[in-house]
């Protein structure tokens, strides 16, 4: 089951979308975002399904990736669909019934809504390598740094968190074996028996993972880490033209989708 | 020469502890030699690796690195970068996803412009012998290409000194070699300064000098030869000695071969 953790996973590639600067594909990320909630009638979805399409094929990004990305979030993606099934008014389906036309429509939108998002966000993933993420990210909120919002320790957070996740999950499982050849049992029982049997994982997992920070704090030290100040970049960010033609199209989307908006589409 | 490191009757006692881990170490280590540090757990051997870049400072007696006191707190980078550390565990020291990303810290940390931290990255893969790996994330790699890594990671800072803090206790057999033989490269092509603290004997062997420590103190110091050949002390602190020389020892031959083929001379000779 933890194989199957997609957060912060990387396909190198050498597609556009690969190449495109980070920080553009953050933006535009944004934008995405944004139109996906403007989309209000079909038409405005059915050219959001297109546009991602058409990410995912330029991109490379196999339809199964995705799926497995979209697994873990089936229970958020079924609970929300069944509260709009069921408590949406207007004309039944049939008569008596609970569900309605205008229920059914608005939940499968929502759920066209949530799965665009994620898939949206894992093209951003799949096709950004982590340190190319958080520096792209760096870069754009640092004008937050004027405001004493520490952005560079942010940064450092989240890419480290990123480069520990495989690590942590090996743990886990060698955690696990260990349990269970101790006679633990995972599989079986109710709700809160089995989240009873996590707490042997969750103890030696926490207990290690400070060992961990603290040793890598050492290391980092050793390595002459002193924080982002005097920091320079093996790879650098560099605005191409492609980055604004890259813009330029999402701006013009979002704009689309607004003025498709205004006329109920 | 004025020795890179110099350990002036260094005590070393943890804030809350009781025991004194260091009991007055007096230690000189050359520039460009390869020394080895052996000893059991609890022997004190990773402590006098920390206080060779100031990870901790004595608490009597001082420690020089090139002319820098370590408990000099505005020289710790210059420290730092004199001296390169390479941990036990190399799950945690590398710090990026992606190999050559990795190797780029510590340069970038120091401000390398982005041109030269490239060609230092791939001089330090291509020493240890990683560069065909620098795409791969490090997670997938074996634990002995890992700790190379880790060894690239260091030397892309360019130390004049490397020290490896039981560097292959984690490692299969296979992985312990990789290690030995990188480091063992690093200081007799680059005359890169190289201590190696382990517990195990055979990486010894190869090094110019051994030091071995017990209950926080040095005792024995010398060319691996003549520590290993003073067997019973090796034995009362419970340490191996190689084959070689427990053969000669049981013999009652001088105790002054390492490897094999001389060693069966001088049984050859004792038998004609």
């Amino acid at each position: 089951m933890l194989k199957d953790v997609t957060l912060g996973q990387y396909f190198p590639g050498n597609t556009v979308t690969h190449r495109l600067d980070p920080r553009t594909k953050i933006l535009l990320l944004i934008l995405l975002i944004v139109a996906i909630f403007m989309a209000g009638g079909w038409v405005g979805n059915g050219l959001m399904i297109a546009v991602t399409a058409v990410c995912m094929i330029v991109s490379r990004i196999k339809p199964r990736s995705i799926f497995k990305g979209l697994k873990p979030m089936l229970f958020i993606i079924v609970f929300t669909s069944a509260l709009n099934l069921f408590y949406t008014e207007g004309t039944p389906v049939f008569p008596g019934w609970i569900i309605t036309w205008e229920g059914l429509e608005r939940s499968a939108k929502m759920v066209l809504r949530i799965v665009l998002l994620i898939t949206d966000t894992f093209l951003l993933t799949y096709t950004t390598s982590p340190i190319a993420l958080t520096d792209g990210m760096e870069r754009l909120l640092s004008p937050l740094k004027k405001i004493r919002v520490p952005v560079h320790e942010i940064t450092m957070m989240i890419s480290m968190a990123l480069r520990f996740i495989p690590t942590l999950i090996e743990e886990t499982d060698k955690i696990m074996s260990a349990q269970k050849a101790r006679g633990a049992d995972f599989e079986t029982g109710g709700l809160v028996k089995r989240a009873k049997a996590l707490i042997p994982i969750l103890v030696p997992l926490f207990v290690s993972s400070f060992r961990r920070a603290d040793e890598l704090a050492v290391a980092m030290e050793s390595r002459c880490y002193h924080g982002g100040e005097g920091r320079t970049r093996m790879k650098q960010l560099r605005f191409a033209p492609r980055d604004l033609w890259a813009l330029l199209l999402g701006a013009a989307l979002l704009a689309g989708v607004i003025v498709l908006r205004q006329f109920g589409l | 020469m004025e020795p890179i490191i110099r350990f002036e009757n260094v005590h070393f006692t943890y804030p809350e502890g009781e025991r004194e881990i260091l009991c007055g170490i007096d230690l000189e280590i050359d520039e460009g030699s390869f020394v080895a540090v052996l000893g059991h757990n609890g022997s004190g051997k990773s402590t006098l690796a920390k206080h060779m870049n100031a990870i901790l400072v004595p608490t009597e007696g001082r420690v020089l690195v090139a002319g820098l006191d370590t408990a000099d707190e505005d020289k710790l980078l210059e420290l730092r970068r004199t001296v390169g550390m390479v941990f036990q565990n190399p799950d945690n020291q590398i710090v990026a996803n992606v190999v050559e990303d990795d190797v780029a810290f510590a340069p970038e940390n120091l401000g390398v412009p982005p041109k030269e931290i490239r060609e230092r990255v791939d001089a330090a893969l291509k020493q240890v012998g990683m560069y065909d790996f620098r795409m791969h994330a490090p997670h997938l790699l074996s634990g002995g290409q890992k700790q190379r890594v880790a060894i690239a990671g260091v030397i892309a800072m360019q130390p004049r000194v490397l020290v490896l803090d039981e560097p292959t206790a984690m490692l299969d057999p296979q992985g312990r070699r990789e290690v030995v033989q990188t480091v063992t490269a690093l200081c007799r092509e680059k005359g890169m300064t190289v201590v190696l603290i382990t517990h195990h004997m055979e990486e010894c062997i190869g090094a110019d000098r051994l030091i071995v420590m017990s209950n926080g103190s040095i005792v024995a110091d010398g060319s691996p030869q003549a520590v290993f050949s003073q067997v019973e002390l090796m034995e009362r602190e419970g340490l191996d000695v190689p084959e070689t020389t427990r053969v000669l020892h049981e013999l009652g031959l001088p105790t002054d071969a390492l490897d094999p083929e001389t060693c069966a001379e001088r049984i050859a000779a004792r038998l004609r």
